[in-house]
């Protein structure tokens, strides 16, 4: 029977090509909306490594710029170090660091690594040794930064578990060098391990993490931009006017905008899941009107078929076989379009095109999107078919 | 083998009622060619379907080898048609997506048996009908009188013992009646195969055992 | 003619109103969502207040250096805007010239509430070469800006916060550590218009730290008013010759040997800054509107699939319509029309029901705050584009049914297909 009906679709092409093209489109729409969202979830459900409550986020605006000497650098780092102590003499402040690229941001500093001729990408920060008090990093070998860092003869790194596997595979990270350094650089060894950091936040993806001891006992290229403060549990919002106010009066050139994270992060979730959201309406209703249209492709074909129809119950199918042929064939005519579907989109990590999505959640939006597709394909059917199977044969075949 | 009991059939259109047939006795025995004649909108049409389980009579009782069928279900219903009644019709009713073979498999679908088995009925069947060389042809590739014999091919190739043909020569020149009838006369002569024929054609009623004539409804010898 | 093809288009529509419908709801959900995306893009590109001027305004918005190794790209400094950028006042094609500070997050506690608010910096020309209706007082002067006065032109959203919308002008207001007295109030500018859009303005001058005057890179725009759109590529091209002058004055020039820069409209500005590679060689309007049109042709693929289909449907079952036309002597040609003002009938008819869905979705959208102090509507260049893409739609899903149909057979169209 599958066989016979193979050959009625297929002998059909004509008309089911384009159903099977609509099909295949629809298909499309839901593999991307499910695989974005599928993606997002999956991120939300790994370890972020750090914990952004009671941790305020202050920005600054320094009017830094590209003509800056080294004296207005080192000036600039020695003012931060002021800023730092002014904050953490406040009775509400329990530690406060400065880092380049704060916690949620969304794009920032990247850069890669060379071992043993594979390149590994990495995202960094270079941020003060208070840093891993401020935002409870957990150091699961070696140290984090020390103040006595600065007597160092090399600069030392504090990385992250994904970057040291990337980099060092089962060896122990801590002790070992890291990257060949340029000529005019000191060379840098990292000295501890970090469990995970995933700077973008809970949506962002698993990625190498690299820390820099920020030191502001002399000038370097690294700007700090951020002041990340951990305030005790249960300071109301008000104390953001008067530490405003206290760094104002240390830095009165700068300017300071103060956020706790836990609305950065609202503010992130936001930014990122609102495409997502919009495009997720889109689909909905791009699907809703598909769902409608095949409900009618199908009744109206299935009104051009009742003498045939008609003639197979005459032949001896019996009305559950015509409604079970229905369903078979319009499942037949799906799986074309999602096979298709299935094709094009598998190309996606065979070829490597989106290089950040991991293939299991790709595979979970193809196996989702095969599903919807299914389902809402059975349910157009599900009415036709019932009232193909009431075609009367002798209504069918009486002729005109 | 088959009997019509006191048989009528109403049909109702919104108020009206009209009587498609009206106490119909009848007996036709196995291995007899019976015709069926009478002017249009006589009802001949809707006793085939009677006799072919296509539809439930208002009154009576419809027996086939001594089975009462009346009030059984669709499932039965559909059983019976498959394995003992063949349809032949004016219009060919032949399925134009499929090929003339998988057409002819038609009937064999709702069996249980492989798709081999399947497939070699359909060919021998054909061949009967002298059509063994065109089974990969689509209907619209065919004249009337192919059409015709593929839907012959079709309704026997369940080996049904009964075959009902309504005005099967009806779109046919008389050429291409005559090898029509001359094909349901061999069924009926060597396969001991009964049909019952609805016809206009007196020449072709001729040509039966016996000829029952409707007129209104009406059964008139 | 075409008045007996109306009649029998709606005939047909009426009789069969379960196609109707499925039509009508995919038709209109299509033209909704491109009437929103029509509205957005007039919100952000169309001349309208304070930016009537847009037509015969340049903006320069972004600066490039690149060398071999390096690139480098942000909003240009004020140090090069004032070297290479003011020259060009000079010109006599020029009305006038304003450099403005792209906007900065500035913070006030007012009795204990925090007030975020976005601050731009700007000159006395600004208020000339932009056409803002003041609520109350007016803008503040070159003198203003020379003489560094701490003076604000504040929005409406502002006064409110502030001042509870009572009368603002002569009031001081604080904000990032320093005082400003209010001058002038002007309604609210869609942040989408990156040109002008802001809560406060102040006068550059005022800025903390005066290390922004020496910068090549970041921090302000410059606005050029031309006299008119036909001095636009004399600007231009004199922009690009300060540019070539200033490349070789760069300052760091081992890392860094050339400067990409344009004297944008607001399209292009848009460009420059949204498709990749932009920064240093964007593409043309026309070939961004290509692109463009190609999405949105994407985007219609399948509502278009779906709505041939549902045609296609539609035409089988009057076959025998079809049949007796051709028997009277149809052609091919004049049933394909036919069929295509059906198909228009319907698709202006979504159409028309997607505008209407338009006004309370767009009004939610601006009511989100997803895009501050976005009026988005439906006028009239939107319900044009709104026609147009109707139009567009429904030739596109018409076309091959109707091609589809004139093929049937007449014979056959008559008997109705044969099982």
């Amino acid at each position: 029977m599958t066989r016979h009906l193979f050959k009625l679709v297929w002998n059909r092409k004509r008309t089911n090509g384009l159903m099977i093209l609509e099909i295949f489109f629809s298909f499309l729409v839901v593999f991307v909306v499910s695989t974005l969202g599928i993606y997002f979830w999956d991120n939300y459900r790994q370890p972020l490594g750090y914990s952004w409550e009671n941790v305020w986020r202050v920005s600054m605006e320094m009017n830094q710029g590209d003509q800056d000497g080294d004296d207005l650098k080192a000036e600039r780092l020695k003012t931060l170090d002021r800023l730092l102590r002014e904050a953490e003499s406040l009775a509400p402040v329990e530690s406060a660091a400065a880092a380049m690229v704060s916690p949620f941001d969304q794009g920032g500093w990247t850069s890669a690594t060379t071992i043993n001729g594979k390149s590994v990408d990495y995202e960094a920060d270079a941020v003060t040794p208070k840093f891993a008090d401020v935002m409870g990093l957990e150091v699961v070998s070696g140290r984090w930064f020390e103040e006595a860092d600065s007597a160092l003869a090399w600069d030392p790194v504090v990385i992250d578990q994904e970057l040291a596997r990337a980099v060092y595979g089962e060896r122990d990270a801590v002790g070992q060098a890291f990257g060949e350094p340029a000529p005019s650089e000191r060379s840098r060894r990292v000295v501890g391990v970090v469990r995970e950091f995933r700077k973008g936040g809970e949506l962002s993806a698993r990625s190498n993490f690299l820390f820099e001891n920020l030191r502001l006992d002399r000038a370097s290229w690294f700007q700090p931009r951020s002041i990340l403060v951990k305030v005790r549990p249960g300071t109301p919002a008000q104390f953001e006017e008067e530490l405003t106010a206290r760094l104002q009066a240390v830095a009165p050139e700068w300017s300071f905008r103060i956020k706790p994270l836990s609305q950065v992060r609202r503010a992130t979730f936001r930014e990122l899941l609102a495409p997502l959201a919009a495009g997720g309406t889109v689909a909905f209703f791009l699907l809703l009107m598909v769902a409608l249209g095949l409900l009618g492709v199908l009744w109206q074909n299935l009104l051009q078929r009742t003498r045939e129809l008609g003639l197979r119950r005459a032949a001896g199918a019996s009305r559950a076989e015509v409604h079970r042929q229905v369903l078979w064939e319009q499942l037949i005519l799906t799986s074309f379009g999602v096979l298709l579907g299935a094709v094009v989109v598998i190309q996606v990590p065979l070829l490597d095109l989106v290089g950040f999505i991991r293939p299991a959640v790709f595979a979970a939006g193809l196996l989702f999107a095969m599903a919807a597709i299914y389902l809402l394909s059975a349910l157009c059917a599900v009415y036709p078919s019932a009232l193909a199977s009431r075609v009367q044969p002798a209504e069918a075949l009486r002729y005109e | 083998m088959i009997r019509l009991d006191k048989v009528s059939k109403l049909y109702r259109t919104d108020r009206i009622e009209t009587t498609a047939l009206d106490n119909i006795n009848l007996d036709v025995e196995k291995g007899e060619l019976v015709s069926i004649m009478g002017p249009s909108g006589c009802g001949k049409s809707t006793l085939l379907n009677l006799m072919g389980l296509l539809d439930a009579p208002s009154n009576g009782r419809v027996e086939l080898d001594g089975i009462t069928i009346n009030g059984q279900g669709d499932r039965a219903l559909a059983r019976v048609r498959n394995e003992r009644i063949g349809f032949i019709f004016q219009q060919f009713h032949l399925v134009s997506d499929l090929s003339v073979v998988d057409n002819v498999e038609i009937p064999l679908l709702y069996r249980k048996m492989s798709n081999r088995d399947r497939r070699k009925a359909a060919l021998a069947a054909l061949d009967r009908v002298g059509l063994g060389s065109r089974t990969r042809h689509f209907p619209t590739q065919l004249s009337g009188g192919q059409q015709q014999r593929v839907a012959i091919a079709r309704a026997i190739v369940g080996q049904p013992k009964i075959l009902l043909a309504d005005e099967p020569t009806g779109n046919l020149d008389s050429q291409m009646g005559d090898e029509i009838m001359d094909i349901l006369e061999g069924l009926n002569r060597n396969e001991g195969t009964t049909v019952v024929m609805v016809t206009h054609d007196p020449r072709l009623a001729e040509r039966t055992h016996r000829t029952v004539r409707l007129f209104d409804g009406r059964q008139v010898q | 003619m075409i008045r007996n093809y109306l009649k029998v288009a709606l005939k047909v529509l009426a009789r069969r109103k379960f196609f109707t419908f499925i039509s009508l709801f995919g038709i209109s959900v299509t033209l909704l969502v491109l009437l929103v995306a029509a509205a957005v893009f007039d919100h952000a590109l169309s001349p309208q207040e304070p930016e009537t001027r847009s037509d015969r305004t340049l903006g320069v918005y972004d600066l490039a250096m690149t060398g071999p190794h390096n690139v480098q790209s942000s909003e240009p400094g004020y140090g090069f805007l004032e070297r290479y950028v003011r020259p060009l006042a000079a010109l006599p094609g020029v009305e006038a010239l304003s450099f403005i500070s792209t906007p900065q997050g500035a913070v006030a506690y007012l009795d204990g509430k925090k007030i975020e608010s976005r601050l731009r910096r700007t000159d006395g020309e600004f208020w000339k070469i932009l056409d803002f209706r003041f609520l109350e007082g007016g803008p503040f002067t070159p003198e203003d800006e020379r003489d560094a006065r701490f003076v604000a032109v504040i929005n409406e959203t502002t006064r409110g916060r502030f001042f509870g919308g009572r009368p603002a002008v002569g009031k001081t207001i604080e904000v990032d550590g320093q005082r400003f007295r209010v001058v002038g109030v002007v309604p609210d500018v869609p942040q989408l218009r990156f040109s002008s859009a802001s809560d406060l303005w102040v006068p550059i001058s005022t800025a903390k730290s005066k290390l922004y005057r020496d910068q090549w890179m970041g921090g302000f725009n410059a606005l050029i008013l031309a006299r008119g759109r036909a001095d636009l590529p004399a600007i231009r091209s004199e922009f690009q010759a300060r540019l070539r002058e200033a490349e070789k004055r760069l300052p760091d020039p081992k890392t860094y040997q050339t400067l990409s820069s344009g004297a944008d409209t607001l399209f292009e500005a848009h460009i420059r800054q949204f498709s990749p590679g932009g920064h240093m060689n964007p593409p043309t309007p026309g070939r961004v509107k290509a692109v463009l049109f190609l999405l949105m042709l994407l985007f219609m693929l399948l509502p278009t699939l779906n709505l041939v289909n549902i045609n296609l449907s539609r035409i089988l079952d009057r076959a025998s319509e079809i049949g007796v036309r051709k028997a009277f002597g149809a052609s091919s040609r004049t049933l394909v029309g036919q069929f295509v003002i059906e198909n228009l009938v319907i698709t202006l008819l979504g159409a028309g029901l997607g505008l209407l869905l338009a006004v309370p979705v767009l009004s939610a959208l601006n009511a989100s705050g997803a895009l501050p102090y976005a009026r988005l509507a439906v006028n009239f260049r939107v319900f044009l584009y709104g026609l147009a893409m109707a139009v567009f739609f429904g030739v596109l899903s018409g076309v091959y049914p109707a091609w589809r149909m004139s093929k049937l057979h007449p014979v056959q169209a008559l008997r109705g297909r044969s099982v």
